[in-house]
């Protein structure tokens, strides 16, 4: 009769498990990944992700003017009709790599003292945000594969075929596009995104990962992240500090997005059960707790959409700037009144506390009518630091005199 | 493969009419086409045709018509020709759409939330296409691409939609669609 009984309970469960997927597709379809999580309060809201311009802005539309820095900084157009300019890095021989998202491109600029020239590299990829570049080669991450472009800057006018490194990552494409850097350690850094705005993500995904050069050793490094498409190493201690862009529709101002470091392989910072280290999920969080997670380095405000990290080593601005990370900061579509269209500054204590969060570079966003958005900075070799508008297509370099 | 960057500038909608020519024999003069499988373009959101463009140049998107006209493609004939069509005034197409399987387009759309991208009536912005009063033959076309994930999506979501769809559903949805009277975007 046991025997019986637990063979029924085996047969019910196989059914379960087998034909649980089919009544789970009668259910209502999932509305559009941005539009998850939405409550029926918010239904008539009208706020939906600011649209990418299919071409850059022309030079005279760019009002560079309008951009402020603190005192003894100026900033200037360095380079304009660079559709969708994303993440940047620089090449052995001074080149500079620009990556797209949404645009599919990648560029190469060369410096000819006072102009830029363009060249489109690579073109019709599948959302190439993440590039980096090492030993001449230079590596680009799309959604579902890491390939690599060998003794490209002798090649920039016939690239080389791009040679695949890794290619078994996820093909989703909400949050599927990946920043990319080398670590200390060699090995090369990347995201793998929740594909929503809000679920319970497979365990392949929202976590930041690293992989060897070669494509070797993939591996987990933090799980429980949403989606971080920045993140550098502190210039002294060699720790990973990463943004994170927060949840929609809990309102104009929760949950905050955040600014984080990996302290141990392996954490988890809370997605989708806990966000901003202090806020359980209405619905993933019931029955857990934010005690359990990593809390927030500092929350760094909502929906800004931090995207670039990057500890200032160059010595061209003032001393106190010396391994402040700079945070640019896309800007708030699910927001009532505009967040974000800046780039900050985070300064640590000798304990790696948060001893300042300021702004360094605004002017995006006037009133509530933006004209660019700041995504990514680079430094230059002089020490002058360099920011990407995918919204423009352009890249301003801020400069400082003593 | 290699192409210098145009610079940038602002579109040229006479240029854009010039440039039209050889989309006519498609796409109609005005962009209202009147061949069951092709679009009509006209007054469709302007970033909607420039991004469909590139796409068709780069090769995410393919077309056995469209590609060869695309490839060879400048950056300022894509943003006039965007341009162009986009001041265009849509008209509907024929009358082919059955009531019963509009009636059931209609709960489906409300069902798989296309308004919350297309908006009310389906007038599309932004990037986001007009469905309102397309081509039957042409939407059940696009839909059974993002279904089988070849339709070349701008940020992948067309292709998580349709994954649900029934070929029942396809063909309602694109009656439903269908039908609407074809208001440009505002």
């Amino acid at each position: 009769m046991l025997r019986i009984t637990l063979t029924l309970l085996v047969v019910a469960v196989t059914l379960v498990l087998a034909f649980g997927p089919l009544v789970q597709a009668q259910q209502p379809a999932a509305p559009p990944p941005w539009k998850q999580g939405q409550p029926a309060s918010m239904a008539d809201s009208m706020l939906a992700p600011i649209a990418q311009p299919p071409a850059p802005k022309a030079a005279g539309d760019i009002p560079v003017d309008k951009i402020k820095v603190p005192g003894g900084f100026k900033v200037s157009l360095w380079a304009h009709g660079i559709n969708n300019a994303r993440e940047m890095t620089w090449g052995e021989k001074g080149t500079l790599f620009v990556s797209s998202r949404t645009a599919g491109n990648v560029y190469a600029i060369l410096d000819k003292g006072d102009s830029r020239e363009v060249k489109v590299i690579a073109k019709g990829l599948n959302l190439p945000n993440g590039i980096a570049f090492k030993n001449g080669t230079l590596y680009i991450a799309e959604v579902s594969r890491i390939t690599k472009m060998a003794d490209i800057e002798d090649k920039l006018d016939n690239p080389p075929a791009m040679e695949v490194v890794y290619e078994t990552l996820p093909k989703d494409l909400p949050h599927g596009w990946k920043h990319l850097a080398f670590g200390p350690d060699g090995k090369l850094y990347f995201n793998i995104g929740a594909p929503c705005n809000i679920c319970m993500p497979p365990d392949t995904h929202a976590n930041l990962s690293r992989v060897n050069p070669d494509g070797t050793g993939f591996e987990y490094v933090a799980h429980g992240v949403r989606n971080s498409v920045g993140f550098d190493w502190h210039p002294v201690t060699k720790r990973l500090y990463f943004t994170t862009h927060g949840r929609d529709w809990l309102g104009d101002d929760l949950p905050s997005d955040r600014f984080d470091v990996v302290t141990q392989k392996g954490q988890h910072f809370g997605f989708p059960f806990c966000h901003q280290g202090d806020i359980l999920d209405p619905e993933f969080g019931k029955g857990k707790s934010c005690n359990d997670y990593v809390k927030p380095l500092l929350k760094t405000g909502p929906h800004v959409a931090g995207n670039g990290v990057e500890f200032y080593t160059g010595s061209m601005f003032p001393g106190d700037y010396k391994n402040r990370a700079f945070l640019a900061q896309r800007g708030s579509w699910n927001r009532s009144k505009k967040s974000g269209f800046r780039v900050m500054t985070v300064t640590l204590d000798s304990k790696g506390s948060v001893a300042k969060y300021e702004p360094f570079a605004e002017g995006w966003l006037q009133g509530e009518e933006i004209w660019g958005r700041p995504v990514y900075t680079r430094q230059m070799p002089d020490g002058s630091l360099l920011i990407a508008d995918d919204y423009a297509g352009a890249i301003y370099r801020v400069s400082y005199q003593r | 493969m290699v192409a210098a960057a145009a610079p940038a500038r602002a579109a040229d909608l006479e240029a854009g009419r010039r440039k039209s020519e050889p989309c006519k024999a498609c796409h109609g003069a005005d962009g209202n086409a009147s061949i069951p499988g092709t679009p009509s373009i006209a007054g469709q959101p302007v970033y909607f045709t420039h991004w469909q463009l590139i796409k068709f140049r780069d090769g995410r998107r393919k077309d056995p018509q469209m590609t060869p006209f695309a490839v060879n493609l400048s950056d300022t004939d894509l943003a006039d020709l965007a341009a162009f069509y986009a001041e265009q005034r849509p008209t509907a197409r024929p009358a082919v759409t059955e009531p019963a399987k509009v009636d059931a387009g209609r709960e489906l759309a409300k069902q798989h939330h296309c308004v919350s991208c297309h908006r009310p009536g389906l007038v599309g912005h932004e990037q986001i296409p007009r469905l309102a009063g397309q081509d039957l033959a042409y939407l059940v076309k696009l839909l059974r691409g993002f279904k089988a994930q070849t339709a070349g999506d701008l940020d992948g979501t067309m292709t998580t939609a349709a994954q649900p769809l029934s070929e029942a559903d396809i063909e309602n949805l694109a009656h439903y669609m269908a039908s609407l009277p074809p208001v440009p975007p505002r």
